[in-house]
């Protein structure tokens, strides 16, 4: 890794775009991808973080984070399921009770 | 020149994190996930980890964007994907929140490069203990070798999402709908051409992942996008039920890991202790296929798998 602050400076960026979007969104499958960037920027920093050794990258944070995407695929695909069976249901993609969320 | 590829780099993830977020249009802004999956599948390259990159480029930006776009034209048909997205909530507090935890996570990020120059005692021991697993890819000695019961239960988790998932439909719904397939005889001959090439990746990338980049989830990735193109072009059908292949296909992977895993124990050996090379590659090969399978049930949102071009 030659420049770390960068990477932590763009994570850090990246986690505080994906937590506005995720208060000021309505529609579910925005919050979720939200979420994901979030996620992605939590794996930047896990990886960035743990330095170098002997000039490769340490082995285990580099397999915490692909155990950590296989378990976001899966959390996300179920999430998915669950935002179209909500609208199946309820007619609404959005958990807001006031009346911008039952608008549609 | 570094310094340069690295902010550009950089910065691309932040404008893609934004534009995928931001824009009014819903369509395009999963669209930008999906080149800022890829813009960090690079990023994983450039800090020197091929593997990462693999895994990210294939399910973090391919899978994950395939069930996406799926999830947006599921919730088209109800007219529930706005092209444009409602107006978005507005609260004072947001902005200052975002604010605070970017610099909140900036000053930990910045902590923790200062604290750790070099890596850790675990990343240390692992590079030792390489050699004795026989394997050259420390990343797959760490998923099947010396933490093995973390990857069986995240199998289980992957599995256990595919459950849910079908728990969570109407009682009596086979399969939640997918895009009618237009007939075409370009779409035929793309998939008579890229399905072997796409298999033949995908068991490269099994095999090699002992020694080199690659690996079980890599590999089960790859292949699942061959189901998916396959499912896209009406050659394999959504089921109401899982035939008994499937079945065993899809629980594949945990019944090799834990049946090695259990076997040993009874040869007095601890539990899940590996007897040897052949068995890396026998758990992986059905890590593989059952990863693939769970991945195409999850973009099908199905119950089963059947071949034939749905109507």
């Amino acid at each position: 890794v030659t420049h770390p602050e960068i990477w932590m400076l763009a994570a850090a960026a990246m986690f505080g775009i994906g937590l506005y979007s995720l208060v000021i969104a309505r529609h579910l499958l925005r919050q979720l991808i939200a979420v994901k960037v979030m996620g992605s920027a939590v794996f930047l920093i896990l990886v960035v973080a743990a330095g170098p050794i002997d000039g490769a990258l340490d082995g285990i944070p580099l397999a915490l984070v692909l155990t950590g995407i296989v378990v976001a695929v899966s959390a996300i695909a179920f999430a998915l399921t669950l935002l179209v069976r909500l609208a199946e249901v309820t007619g609404s993609v959005s958990l807001d009770d006031d009346e911008a969320g039952d608008a549609h | 020149v570094t310094l340069a590829i690295d902010l550009l780099l950089a910065i691309g993830l932040v404008v893609l994190a934004w534009q995928s977020l931001a824009g009014r249009s819903q369509f395009r802004g999963i669209v930008m996930f999906i080149v800022f999956g890829f813009a960090l599948a690079i990023t994983w390259a450039r800090l020197g980890s091929p593997d990462l990159a693999m895994a990210e480029a294939a399910i973090g930006a391919g899978v994950t964007g395939a069930l996406i776009m799926i999830a947006y034209w599921r919730l088209r048909r109800f007219s529930l994907a706005e092209p444009e997205d409602p107006s978005p909530r507005r609260s004072r507090f947001a902005l200052v929140i975002a604010l605070l935890s970017t610099v909140v996570v900036a000053g930990i990020g910045l902590a923790a490069v200062q604290a750790v120059g070099e890596g850790g005692a675990a990343g240390r021991a692992l590079a030792e203990a390489l050699p004795e697993t026989g394997l050259g890819n420390p990343i797959t000695a760490v998923l099947v070798v010396f933490r093995n019961l973390d990857t069986l239960l995240e199998l289980a988790v992957l599995l256990a999402a595919w459950v849910a998932s079908r728990a969570a439909m109407a009682e009596g719904q086979a399969a939640l709908a997918l895009p009618e397939h237009q007939d075409s005889p370009l779409v035929r001959a793309l998939v008579t051409t890229l399905v072997p090439l796409i298999v033949l990746v995908s068991i490269y990338l099994l095999k090699a992942g002992g020694q080199l980049p690659g690996g079980a989830f890599q590999a089960g990735a790859t292949l699942a996008a061959c189901g998916v193109l396959l499912m896209l072009a009406g050659q394999v059908g959504p089921a109401a039920s899982a035939s008994s292949w499937l079945r065993v296909v899809l629980v594949a992977g945990i019944l090799a890991f834990a049946g090695v895993g259990l076997g040993m124990l009874a040869l007095g050996a601890p539990l899940l202790a590996l007897p040897g090379l052949w068995s890396v590659y026998l758990i992986e090969t059905a890590m593989m296929v059952s990863i693939a399978a769970t991945l195409v049930l999850l973009f099908a949102g199905a119950a089963g798998l059947e071949r034939g071009v749905r109507p």
